[in-house]
């Protein structure tokens, strides 16, 4: 089920053009905060856009600024937490502190501070996501790898004269694969949470461009009038959100051997 | 002991000069001038020049950062585009920025930890799965829209709780608790959620251990084997999560308070970029910084309390 939401969700981002019944910056001066109709199955906002469309043309930018940033920080922050929590030393001493920096400032605060002097846009809300959450990561890796260096397997293996790459790639790593999955689970949907906060506080992507946090920030004047505006696109974020954190915790189940037990 | 809490005071400190070069200079970096800001529409030449002279912004960076510092220090933060004190707005700000995230962290552990306890104890059973489908739902709920939902059912259509403001504890305990539930268990949702999440999933991993088995073959109590052994194991993860989770707190503030109309500190970075107050912003992300890199440093005494291998591992190397 959440498999297939998720996969629905990028095949509605990529297809966009095709699925949504209307373009997202199309107005119908007809129809202004409309109720749901034939025509309109979500309604219209105050432009008189349709609302379903516009949240169908929003998910293009969710799952790009998600699964980007996520793909960026993995990337990014594995590799050195690896490195650190292996070698130690001088270099984990180096990294830490400098993750320990990047810790000082909480996740959002940093990607909003970096949005702010990339410039508002998709793009750069995606990249100030995927460097806010590196830190975090590299902080798991590192303390993931540490505690994994003193199994007796990875003794036996240094015993058995296994060289560092074979170590870290083969007894290592597979072992924290599940501690990653789960945080890669957790990293998507918080980055989409994340995209949405950027644009729901203007620092993302940039209006008639639809984006659910662009429709939730306009639907504020409204609360009163046509809650709906501010409950459809949130919707689409918890579902979505809500499948890829579902998709984590299956994938965790299916290979983390532990959870057999 | 001492010369490990001395050795992280030490790092803490590095830690806090390199958070200040880079707010300085990610300040600096932020697009614009910085004197257009102060002249507000103002655009004539001279003004724009007698400004930067009075801010010296026409001094090379490592004088500007060497007298902002030396001026922090003695807790002089500038002034800002209003011409007040940054230092004495950050802290007319910051007492309802920590009512709010001590209320959500206290909503937030106390359903988290305890959630993630009886999902783990009664895996399989019912009750782990409300428990952990509920978790996974307050995960995906993003802070701001659980905010507006919360407002359209209690402020607008039950009437019951204010949609916005703010009535200091002083003046009114029960007004401000008021002004405070929804934002606070709008907050907390997300530490709750990530709480259990991690809660249950430690207890999994101690729950299984061997320690735990001969604990078990001993013949001692479930609740001596959950409440002694594996609880007291898996707050090591907890405490951490905790740690890293207060600084989500603070980012949901910024949220939370944009939302509910509070004029906290999250309130104050949001203006202090929209209106690119430069002081001002500078101030607050630095305050943001230090106030994390403290709490981070107790997070690291605390774990060590709790694991000492963490402390030896730590001294010998």
């Amino acid at each position: 089920m959440s498999l297939l939401i998720v996969v629905g969700a990028i095949l509605a981002a990529v297809f966009a053009e095709w699925v949504a019944p209307y373009p997202p910056e199309e107005t119908d001066f007809e129809a202004l905060l409309a109720s749901p109709s034939r025509e309109h199955l979500l309604g219209t906002d105050d432009l008189g856009r349709d609302t379903l469309s516009r949240i169908i043309w929003g998910a293009r930018a969710s799952i790009q600024a998600g699964f980007f940033a996520t793909v960026l920080a993995m990337a990014v922050a594995v590799p050195i937490g690896l490195i650190a929590g292996y070698y130690r030393g001088w270099l984990d001493t180096v990294i830490a502190r400098v993750t320990d920096v990047l810790l000082a400032f909480p996740f959002l605060i940093l990607a909003v501070g970096l949005a702010a002097i990339l410039g508002p846009s998709l793009l750069n809300a995606t990249l100030a996501l995927g460097i806010a959450a590196i830190p975090p990561l590299i902080r798991i890796a590192r303390g993931e790898t540490l505690a994994l260096r003193e199994e007796d397997y990875v003794r036996a293996a240094v015993a058995n004269g296994a060289n560092d790459a074979v170590i870290i790639g083969r007894h290592i790593l597979p072992n924290m694969t599940s501690t990653l999955l789960v945080q890669a689970t957790l990293t998507i949907p918080a980055a989409i949470i994340g995209e949405a906060v950027l644009s729901f506080l203007g620092l993302g992507v940039q209006p008639p461009t639809p984006s659910w946090g662009v429709m939730l920030n306009a639907a504020q004047p409204y609360l009163n009038e046509a809650p709906s505006l501010a409950v459809y696109p949130g919707l689409a974020i918890v579902i979505v959100a809500l499948a890829f954190n579902l998709l984590g915790d299956g994938l965790r189940d299916v290979l983390d051997p532990k959870t057999e037990r | 002991m001492g010369a490990f809490i001395l050795r992280k005071a030490g790092a803490a400190l590095i830690v806090v000069f390199l958070a200040s070069v880079l707010v300085f200079v990610g300040v600096r970096a932020i697009p614009g001038d910085p004197a257009l800001a102060y002249a507000a529409e103002d655009r004539d030449p001279k003004v724009l020049a007698d400004i930067r002279e009075k801010y010296g912004l026409d001094d090379p960076l490592p004088v500007q950062y060497v007298r902002w510092v030396g001026l922090a220090l003695q807790g002089d933060l500038g002034t800002d585009t209003r011409g007040l004190p940054v230092a004495e707005t950050i802290v007319t700000r910051i007492p309802l920025t920590l009512e709010l995230t001590f209320l959500a962290m206290l909503i937030g552990t106390v359903i988290g930890i305890t959630a993630g306890v009886i999902a783990a104890v009664r895996r399989g059973k019912a009750s782990d799965y409300a428990a952990t489908s509920v978790a996974l739902l307050g995960l995906s709920v993003p802070h701001f829209w659980l905010g507006l939902l919360m407002i359209i059912v209690f402020a607008v259509n039950l009437n019951w709780l204010p949609a916005s403001g703010y009535v200091p504890f002083r003046e009114d305990p029960v007004e401000n608790l008021k002004h405070m539930l929804m934002p606070a268990i709008v907050l907390g949702t997300g530490l709750s959620a990530v709480l259990m999440r991690q809660m249950r999933s430690a207890m999994l991993d101690s729950l299984g251990a061997d320690y735990v088995r001969t604990a078990r073959a001993k013949g001692l109590s479930e609740w001596s084997i959950v409440g002694r052994h594996a609880l007291r194991n898996s707050l090591i993860t907890v405490t951490t999560v905790i740690g890293l989770q207060l600084g989500a707190l603070i980012s949901g503030a910024v949220v939370t308070e944009q939302i509910f109309g509070i004029a906290g500190f999250g309130r104050l970075t949001v203006d202090s970029i929209a209106q690119r107050d430069y002081a001002l912003l500078q101030g607050v992300v630095l305050v943001v910084a230090v106030g994390y890199v403290i709490v981070n440093l107790l997070v690291d005494v605390a774990y060590s309390l709790i694991n000492p291998r963490i402390r030896v591992a730590g001294t010998s190397n």
